[in-house]
């Protein structure tokens, strides 16, 4: 079983809009975001909201199109763009958030993205814990993560927060343990 | 005096904007004169615009009363909100009026009013607002009116007065106070939010160099309500709001 459609049966698996933290390496990156967007996603006919604290939108835009994987149901909240003055053309499915640090900013711009498309289920992809907790103490990341997961929640929608492995601590471990329904990690390479 | 459960009972006027109305237990209580404070840019006449478009879209017809700014300039650079359609300004259920265009035909040209031209005003008011069967009213700003009436006394006179008769009409009514970002009270002359049902402060927050946008409620009579400080968003959907994060780093915020 490869590692894309692993990831997607153990969400299958899971109930209705689950809070997963999804511990991954590196090199797991691509097929983990295959699973989830282009077939965990598609299976369940949800619009995606993808947002990304590690790498401008732009660059996984890129890679999403180098592995042919359709965009028309993907939103992204790029909150590492504006911070690196490397916004360029803004992208319609993109919304920016000035910095990392502006946790209620980005939690606002999902709601607005949430709220355009009232009725469609929706998936939040969070990219990635250890990249936010760069730029934002514990204590704030960790009140973050409760008011956004449990927003979601109630919306029903599902979240999946990426961690990655070789950087996640003890107190990421623990805050990820309290807010997240799940704790997932994946075999093999 | 009433009792908690009989204030949360007191009909409300559901502004539409559904973060507010969590914060107000329901929406502000039906008859209010709420003054809507803050310094420029935090998002008060657009806060007041939705509150009188989604009062529109229910049935409950809104006035506009500009002070400072002519309504058409105000309309053209108004967010393109999904729930608006201008088909509400030509069936009658959203009005625009220029205030200047009302005094001049009061012959209220004075810099200064006195007492008899204040009662005057609120008269003339009252009247559009009976006529156009408004049941949701904004004064932008009550501080440029303020402005002609002087003294505290006259200011305290007319926004009793007038609270009271649109009360009594059944209209609920933001009034928007223009402050400069280092006040420490909530309005210019310092008497409007003595006399107003209700306090709604927007302002900047600067954390670690960012510039948040805040909403906080400190006062609502008739309702209880959340006093906590939240952070806005001006969107194309209306004004969402999130808890204010705390988390230890909140400058002056412990």
């Amino acid at each position: 079983m490869t590692t894309a459609t692993q990831i997607a049966e153990k969400l299958d698996a899971l109930p209705e809009s689950s809070a997963v933290a999804l511990k991954i390496r590196g090199e797991q990156y691509f097929d983990v975001i295959r699973g989830i967007l282009d077939i965990f996603a598609k299976k369940k006919e949800m619009d995606s909201i993808y947002v990304t604290a590690t790498i401008p939108c732009q660059s996984i835009m890129n890679a999403l199109q180098v592995l042919e994987i359709d965009t028309e149901r993907i939103w992204f909240v790029d909150c590492i763009s504006q911070i690196m003055m490397s916004v360029g053309e803004k992208h319609p499915h993109a919304i920016y958030v000035e910095s990392p640090t502006m946790l209620e900013n980005l939690m606002l711009k999902v709601e607005y993205l949430i709220r355009r498309a009232e009725g469609k289920k929706k998936l939040v992809i969070l990219d990635n814990i250890n990249s936010l907790a760069i730029h934002n103490n514990i204590k704030i990341l960790s009140e973050f993560l409760h008011i956004l997961v449990n927003n979601l929640r109630s919306k029903n929608t599902y979240t999946i927060i990426f961690s990655m492995e070789e950087y996640e601590t003890d107190e990421m471990t623990n805050m990820l343990n309290l807010v997240c329904d799940e704790s997932m990690t994946l075999e093999g390479g | 005096m009433l009792g908690r459960d009989a204030r949360d009972r007191r009909e409300r006027c559901k502004t539409g904007i559904e973060g507010l109305d969590n914060i107000l237990n329901g929406g502000v209580p039906r008859g209010n004169t709420v003054l809507v404070t803050g310094s420029v840019g935090t998002g008060k006449t657009s806060l007041c615009l939705e509150f009188l478009v989604h009062g529109s879209n229910s049935n409950e017809p809104g006035l506009y009363v500009s002070v400072t700014e002519p309504c058409d300039k105000l309309l053209k650079n108004i967010i393109p909100y999904d729930f608006f359609d201008e088909s509400l300004i030509t069936d009658g259920k959203l009005h625009f009026i220029d205030l200047p265009i009302v005094y001049e035909r009061l012959g209220l040209e004075k810099a200064e009013f006195d007492f008899e031209e204040v009662a005057i005003l609120i008269s003339a008011i009252a009247s559009i607002v009976h006529e156009l069967g408004i049941k949701r009213l904004v004064i932008d700003s009550i501080t440029s009116v303020c402005y002609r009436l002087k003294s505290q006394e006259n200011i305290r006179d007319f926004i009793l007065k007038l609270g009271s008769v649109l009360s009594e009409m059944g209209c609920t009514s933001f009034l928007v106070s223009e402050i400069s970002p280092a006040e420490e009270r909530y309005s210019l002359y310092g008497v409007e939010e003595a006399i107003a049902d209700g306090v709604i402060v927007t302002g900047n927050l600067e954390r670690r160099g960012d510039l948040l946008r805040t909403l906080q409620v400190v006062k609502m009579r008739g309702t209880m309500h959340s006093r906590a400080k939240y952070v806005l968003d001006l969107t194309t959907v209306g004004v969402l709001l999130v808890p204010l994060l705390k988390g230890g780093s909140v400058a002056g915020g412990g």
